[in-house]
């Protein structure tokens, strides 16, 4: 069995693809996240999910839900999706656009987690030395969390950076255990 | 665990003082799914195959499948406490392992952990599990023996020291008990072994334990041990372990000894890990590398040279060559050797030592079938004493078996034949010998040598074994000088040849057998 995100992946590199020929990233970004917060409805999923639904209905039902909000190449992702019986992982390729967006923006989040607020300045000056190690424009995000008990953890995708005490100490505790 | 309040004190100090400037860089994942120790994780982007992955609660992880979307890694040790959506972070670090001369007389887990309950190791050093072996540069030939202290191995199926011998044959078949013969018997020999227990009963696991304390051999030997409670993962890892613990040894310039029992539950091991791990399966449903698991295994038991030694230890140990002999155990199912794993290590290793289920049965016990057991590489490696007087063994054994079909027709032979007949059942009775009673160079040299002059052609069959311990008590009596020369010299030449027949005569006219 595939991972989801390996099959979401070609559905979004080529919706992608498209919208940059089609220069209306914004506009499929707006899209996608109206057809997953659709296919997400509770009543939504077990409608879809329902083996006595015929796929013209499926099909008819949620382009009508859509309405004008989204354009023809939008209602035709739906028809697609629907004959290939891949609904569900909107959300998913939703997700993988996304990050592929983002990654043509050249922008990544960074998580700056910290125990107490720290000054504007602070955070100004880790912004741009993280712009510098990552390479790409960082859209920093602070967030405070008392359980580090001090320092900072920033969490950029998947590297984190952990200067916490509370990782200090939890490693302090692991090499007395040893 | 015991530990001393100046070691925390020191501790606490050191990490202190490097508190302010360590920041940690890594990436990190999410558990998707956990199933039957393996775990699937999202993220981890700059994993390395092998890398070790750390879990909540102290509990680590082997990144094996670098996929896509996910990285599929194997828990080391319990896994009941990981649940999906958990962070897990990557560590950077390959496996490791304790190694050092502290571990002798030890018995840890495949990762290098005491459960002996003789509190902990304070090694100094430790060593990756996964290394590369020697390349040809590097080698020397074997030449130096590997006493087993058994007659029909030490005779027929040399070892050297460096060699890859497998030990291979069905259930219940004295495997372990070559095994351990010959562990015992490297008392004294300047030998240090590692024993490696896989898949075993922890029960069978303590009985070795225990024999090797009664016989006093724990003082030179190290046992890993992955019982078959343990998880797939660490009877998969444990023989790399013990590898890496025997190599510390053969790097500096001493002998070691390594015996992997057995392949067998380890190759088990590591297939249910890759049908977890969703990789194709092949023949016998084992995956697509279980040839290479087991060759790269086998491929570090060397022996290495001055120049290696000496370049390894940056100049500390001049002149010494350095060896690690491995004994790998296979256990087939109905003597099935064309099947894949054994045929696979029957081919990797340097000759075999064949156990056999009928001749175990009939009483001839080690149950080694001499006429498929060969050693490729030993016969350079033989003391010149037993290479001298055991090449008569192997003719006559063979010689026996192509006519032990007429037998039956004992009557009807001729002299000649019956007189050959009557000489392979007294050698098949002389390399019976009891399990822990292992033979010095010495004792198994006279032995040989009233076999083949004929002077055990007039003992009934029956009577050949005692007649052999009362000529060795009597030779320790009456001719320790002797004895104590062929010890030294491991030769004979043929004025001591002289001697020791006059004494196998004087023997025989006591008549005290």
């Amino acid at each position: 069995m595939a991972e989801i995100s390996t099959i979401a992946r070609p559905y979004a590199v080529a919706i992608f693809n498209l919208a940059k020929e089609e220069k209306s990233l914004s506009d499929w970004s707006a899209m996608l996240a109206l057809m997953s917060s659709i296919v997400e409805n509770k009543d939504i999923k077990l409608f879809i999910q329902d083996s006595k639904v015929l796929d013209v209905d499926r099909e008819k039902v949620l382009l009508d839900i859509c309405g004008n909000q989204i354009n023809n190449s939008g209602k035709n992702l739906i028809k697609l999706l629907v004959e290939y019986k891949r609904l569900l992982i909107l959300s998913e390729i939703t997700l993988v656009f996304e990050s592929l967006k983002a990654d043509d923006e050249g922008a990544m989040e960074a998580q700056i987690i910290m125990a107490e607020k720290p000054d504007e300045k602070m955070v100004e000056n880790l912004i741009n030395s993280l712009e510098k190690r990552f390479d790409k424009k960082i859209e920093g995000k602070v967030v405070i969390d008392k359980s580090i008990v001090g320092g900072t953890k920033i969490i950029v995708g998947d590297s984190v950076i952990d200067a916490s005490v509370r990782e200090q100490l939890d490693n302090l505790a692991y090499t007395l255990k040893a | 665990m015991q530990l001393s309040t100046s070691e925390i004190s020191e501790l606490i100090k050191t990490r202190i003082k490097d508190f302010s400037t360590s920041s940690e860089s890594r990436t990190q994942g999410t558990v998707v799914s956990v199933t039957d120790g393996i775990v699937r994780i999202h993220g981890l982007s700059n994993v390395m195959s092998g890398e070790m992955i750390e879990f909540p609660g102290n509990t680590f992880g082997l990144a094996l499948n670098l996929e896509r979307d996910s990285v599929g890694a194997v828990v080391l040790g319990d896994y009941e406490h990981i649940t999906e959506g958990d962070i897990c972070k990557c560590t950077g670090k390959i496996l490791e392992v304790p190694v050092g001369p502290e571990l002798i007389g030890r018995v840890v887990d495949a990762l290098g952990m005491p459960i002996d309950g003789k509190g902990p190791i304070k090694n100094k050093l430790s060593d990756k599990l996964e290394k590369v072996a020697p390349g040809v540069i590097d080698r020397q030939s074997v030449s130096q023996p590997v006493q087993t202290g058994l007659k029909s191995v030490d005779s027929m199926v040399p070892i050297g020291r460096g060699q890859r011998e497998l030990i291979i044959g069905d259930r219940q078949t004295g495997k372990t008990a070559v095994a351990v013969d010959t562990i015992i018997n490297q008392k004294g020999q300047d030998m240090k072994c590692v024993y490696v227990a896989i898949g075993q009963k922890a029960s069978t696991i303590m009985n070795v334990v225990r024999k090797l304390e009664e016989n006093g051999a724990m003082e030179y030997t190290t046992v890993v041990s992955a019982a078959a409670s343990d998880s797939a993962a660490l009877q998969f890892l444990a023989p790399y372990a013990g590898c890496t613990m025997g190599e510390y040894f053969r790097d500096r310039g001493e002998d070691a000894l390594i015996i992997y029992d057995d392949l067998t539950k380890q190759a088990i091991a590591y297939r249910q890990i890759s049908l977890l791990l969703r990789r194709p399966p092949g023949r016998e449903a084992y995956p697509g590398d279980v040839f290479y698991i087991h060759s790269r295994l086998l491929e570090r038991a060397a022996r290495v040279n001055v120049d290696y030694v000496e370049k390894f230890t940056k100049g500390k140990v001049k002149g010494k060559t350095g060896s690690l002999t491995a004994l790998p155990v296979i256990e087939t199912a109905a003597g099935d050797v064309s099947a894949f794993v054994p045929t696979n290590v029957i081919s990797i290793t340097d000759g075999q030592i064949f156990l056999e289920s009928d001749l175990f049965n009939a009483g001839i016990r080690p149950a080694i079938n001499a006429g498929i057991s060969v050693s490729r590489v030993g016969g350079a490696a033989q003391t010149k004493v037993i290479k001298k007087l055991g090449g008569g063994v192997r003719l006559a054994l063979a010689q026996y078996r192509e006519l032990a079909a007429f037998a039956q027709f004992a009557s009807d032979l001729d002299e000649a034949t019956r007189k050959q007949l009557d000489r392979g059942q007294m050698f098949t009775e002389l390399m019976k010998q009891p399990q822990y009673a292992p033979l010095t160079v010495s004792n198994m040299a006279v032995t040989l040598l009233a076999a083949n002059n004929g002077y055990l052609d007039d003992v009934p069959t029956e009577k050949v074994l005692s007649f052999e311990s009362a000529l060795h008590g009597f030779m320790a009596s009456k001719y320790k000088s002797i004895m104590d020369d062929i010890e030294k010299t491991l030769a004979l030449e043929e004025e001591g040849e002289k001697k020791l027949v006059k004494a196998i005569e004087d023997f025989k006219a006591t008549n005290t057998f």
